[in-house]
């Protein structure tokens, strides 16, 4: 495989990826085709950086730091417009200084907008969400959390999502 | 899950092997180190080439599973780029193993003890 972002990270964190990689089972992938071309669909975007707003819940460092087996799986939802002055980002694992600069280094909300302006894509949603990525138990995040983001993107009329990981 | 709920997605990963083996349905490969997935800070150019790539693969596909590497390097080297994250506290999870390094037996087979299960 050509991209290897893994000689970005230092040796103990690439041998767990790599067995984790190594011994995960994939299932039944689903798949839904675009209903519309991309140029008429109202995109919505999915951080796993743990962005919250200032004016929200923050995520629960404090649990993770109590439990460090634990992540909080709880997810935000972050309007369209919000910048890197109205959040934070609360994922332990990561440097939060990059996207705390330029939000769009996590969630390009603004860059989403210019493409749409551009006509590559129809809309920017109204509403954008985001998770904490370290999560090695996740039940809750697939029971509970995504199924409630995919009812608030239904609710806007999204067409599409991208996810972007941290 | 999004995906099985009716909204067709793509995911952009830095570890794409990982999120292969995880089985997604559009995957968008990426070359950037972790905390910095659509590039540098206020290198609007590059953050729109990256979303761009990455919404193209999603017009794209033809069905699950398919891959595509994209086409953009990374600015800096490795340790370079490695260096710009120094002096950050650990993670909780690597302060514990600091302590517990037996425990890394677990993190690497993924038997994750439960919420209150503290190892």
């Amino acid at each position: 495989m050509a991209i290897d972002s893994y000689r970005f990270l230092d040796f103990a964190t690439r041998q767990i990826m790599k067995a984790w990689a190594a011994r995960q089972e994939s299932g039944v992938i689903p798949f839904t085709p675009l209903a519309k071309p991309l140029r008429a669909c109202t995109v919505a975007l999915v951080s796993t950086a743990g962005v919250a707003r200032n004016d929200a819940r923050p995520f629960d460092q404090d649990g993770e730091r109590r439990n460090p087996w634990w992540g909080d799986p709880s997810f935000r939802a972050i309007p369209l417009g919000t910048s890197e002055r109205d959040v934070r980002l609360y994922h332990l694992h990561i440097d939060p200084r990059f996207g705390e600069a330029d939000l769009d280094v996590v969630l390009p909300m603004r860059r989403l907008a210019e493409l749409a302006a551009e006509g590559v894509v129809g809309s920017p949603a109204p509403t954008h969400y985001s998770v904490m990525g370290y999560i090695l138990e996740p039940r809750e995040l697939v029971e509970q959390t995504a199924p409630a983001i995919a009812e608030r993107m239904r609710a806007e009329r999204v067409d599409a999502a991208a996810l972007v990981p941290a | 899950m999004l995906e099985a709920s009716g909204i067709p997605t793509v995911t952009l990963s830095m570890i794409p092997d990982l999120t292969r083996a995880v089985g997604v349905p559009r995957l968008a490969g990426l070359g950037y180190p972790m905390s910095r997935p659509l590039g540098r800070p206020h290198d609007a150019d590059g953050q729109r080439a990256v979303l761009r790539a990455t919404l193209e693969v999603l017009a794209n596909a033809s069905g699950p599973g398919c891959y595509v590497e994209l086409p953009f390097e990374w600015p800096e080297s490795p340790a370079v780029a490695r260096n710009a994250s120094k002096g950050l506290p650990p993670p909780p999870i690597v302060d514990l193993l600091q302590k517990k390094p037996w425990l890394l037996a677990r993190l690497y087979s993924g038997r994750v003890p439960g919420r209150d299960g503290l190892g």
